[in-house]
């Protein structure tokens, strides 16, 4: 019977949505496998949300260590854990910090490790489902080794209550040899204030049609009022109207949104491939021929200009 | 200063990918191959180094079959890199990010350097795993998905991208990064620059010559899939913009309920 660890990321004392959705689709698969589900938090004390979403135990380390983000004091920590517990699959969710995090777990204990994962199966054995060529493309992956690291894209998996017991487990790693190498100074926030691309739940993205940096700020405010983030395409970005952190596509951010709006984008391979499997796709172009249709269940054949601030409206009214 | 940097050689952004049902295989024998775009950044920011300090070495790594050394003459060697090795072992075919981790680190380990450079991930595989991999079986301090470097005596300096903003990393050398897009602008080679770099040497290794069994892999590929299919789009039509946005908000609210 599998039991499944499940990192939960937190950045002061926040605890990323991911991880929530990783005990979820855990807590689904051991209610038919059997197995437990564990849920694992470095610096931070999750339990009552961990048990609400299924966890069976939860393991917390606090201390020191666990205050800024550091791979060489977290990754060991998480090492050390798989070896004393010897969970089937520690699941980590694929952001900034997870990213950074599983590879090194991985490298540390010798296993195998699976980045960005949208679908787990147990039949005596795990299959890990994840897109490759940035979405034009998915893979069915099998482990070999006793353990695997799996990354797993936030929103891949539905958020789903469902009581564990939350038990908590004590856990001290022994980091006392360790004297770390690469260390964060400081962290400096960005624009802020706004969802971040890959976490958030819909996504509202300018092309080259906004025709200037100005015009971003139409694509922002229907982006605040349905809570989405805001997204473009690389074309944007390359002029010069918005920072990188906001490009989608095959060289950009992958996005999987339940929503994603793309407004004067014409489709390009490289767009698509970062926001293909978004569950809904709306696009606003008006170019009927924009081969962004063919990836889109609704269209709006229009200039933007008059479509975008009136869906702005629509949406506030809608949520008033 | 010797400063490695770590390549593979890509399909192109632009290649479609046949597959109509779900496939042990998949067909590559069409794809036009490029270097990974995220390896420029990584290929750029040792060139610069190079040409602000003295007596700075770039040797650019590769593993992959022996139609790679056009891309590496062009966009490695071409653009400022010294020399270059290949590694190249059929072998390796089935290769997972561990078992190339490990070959990269014997490698890298036949020499001495103080930075090794990665591009955060390649744009096929999507795995972004191996230079945080390479770091640790090296027992390197890494610092991934950088945007900027400085270099000072024997430390460095670097931002990191994260969600919302950057951390702000040190590191001593020797160090592993991967390298992100917004680190530098990678330059294009010139033409007689492209016929020189035939003069560079690229070094041929298998995994013998570096005293490696061929590492096994750790997670193997069952099945590929194409993409769930998507049904036709459906064109909200009206004479008003307004009117539009408005069925529009309708629609997703009430038919595909996601606002
Ligand atoms: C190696 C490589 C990697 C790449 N990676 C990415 C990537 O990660 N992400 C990415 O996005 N691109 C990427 N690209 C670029 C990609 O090929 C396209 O060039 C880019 O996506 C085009 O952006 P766009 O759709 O905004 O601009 P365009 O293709 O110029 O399209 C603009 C669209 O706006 C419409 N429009 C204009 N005015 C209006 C208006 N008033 N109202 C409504 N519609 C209007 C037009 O009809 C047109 O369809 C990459 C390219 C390469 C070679």
């Amino acid at each position: 019977m599998p039991n499944i660890a499940v990192f939960i990321e937190q950045r002061d004392g926040k605890f990323k949505k991911v991880a929530w959705q990783m005990l979820s689709e855990a807590k689904r698969i051991t209610a038919a496998s059997g197995g437990e589900v564990w849920a694992v938090c470095l610096g931070a004390d999750p339990a009552a949300e961990a048990a609400k979403y299924g966890a069976d135990k939860v393991f917390t380390a606090t201390g020191d260590s666990f205050g800024i983000y550091n791979s060489e004091l977290w990754g060991a920590a998480l090492a050390q854990f798989c070896t004393a517990q010897k969970p089937d699959l520690l699941l980590i969710g694929s952001t900034a910090m997870g990213k950074d995090l599983g590879p090194k777990v991985a490298a540390k204990l010798d296993c195998a490790c699976i980045s960005d994962a949208v679908g787990l199966t147990y039949e005596g054995g795990w299959t890990v489902r994840r897109p490759i060529y940035a979405g034009k493309c998915y893979i069915d992956v099998e482990p070999v080794t006793d353990l695997a690291v799996v990354g797993i894209r936030p929103n891949a998996f539905v958020l789903e209550e469902a009581a564990g017991a939350g038990a908590v487990e004590a856990f001290t790693p022994d980091l006392s040899a360790i004297e770390p190498k690469a260390v964060v100074q400081s962290i400096e926030a960005g624009e802020g204030g706004r969802v971040e691309l890959t976490e958030a739940e819909i996504v509202v993205s300018g092309g080259r049609g906004i025709k200037g940096p100005e015009n971003y700020a139409l694509i922002e405010k229907l982006a605040d009022a349905l809570g989405a983030a805001a997204g473009a395409s690389r074309a944007v970005v390359d002029a010069g109207w918005v920072d990188y952190s906001h490009q989608v596509g095959q060289t950009g951010k992958t996005v999987g949104p339940n929503l994603y709006i793309a407004c004067g984008i014409s489709g390009a391979i490289q767009h698509l491939a970062g926001m293909s499997s978004s569950k809904c796709i709306v696009a606003i172009n008006k170019d009927a021929n924009a081969p962004i249709f063919k990836a889109a269940d609704y269209g709006v054949v229009a200039d933007l200009f008059d479509v975008v601030p009136a869906l702005t409206e629509e949406v506030i009214k809608l949520k008033g | 200063m010797k400063i490695a940097v770590c390549v593979k050689q890509v399909p192109d952004s632009e290649t479609r990918i046949k597959l109509d049902a779900p496939s042990t295989e998949l067909d590559q024998s069409s794809f036009t191959r490029v270097l990974n775009p995220y390896d420029a950044y990584a290929v750029e920011e040792a060139i610069k180094i190079k040409e602000a300090g003295s007596d700075v070495e770039v040797v650019a790594i590769t593993i992959g079959p022996e139609t790679v050394t056009e891309t590496i003459k062009k966009d490695c060697l071409a653009v400022g890199c010294d020399k270059a090795i290949l590694i190249n072992d059929p072998a390796l075919a089935d290769a997972d990010e561990s078992a190339l981790a490990t070959v990269l680190t014997a490698v890298l380990q036949k020499d001495s350097y103080d930075l090794i450079l990665f591009g955060i991930k390649a744009i096929d595989d999507d795995s972004g795993q191996i230079g945080i991999m390479v770091a640790e079986k090296m027992g390197l301090p890494h610092v991934a998905t950088i945007t900027q470097l400085d270099l000072g005596d024997g430390t460095l300096t670097a931002h990191r991208e994260i969600e919302g903003g950057k951390e702000v990393v040190t590191a001593p050398l020797p160090a592993v990064l991967t390298c992100q897009k917004g680190l530098n602008e990678p330059r294009l080679p010139s033409l007689p620059n492209i016929m020189k770099a035939g003069m560079k040497p690229i070094d041929k290794l298998t995994c013998a010559d570096l005293g490696l069994e061929t590492p096994a892999a750790k997670a193997k590929i069952k099945m590929y899939y194409p993409p769930a299919a998507r049904g036709e789009c459906k064109l909200v039509e009206a004479e008003d913009p307004a009117d539009a946005a408005r069925e529009l908000a309708r629609l997703l609210n009430e038919e595909a309920k996601v606002i």
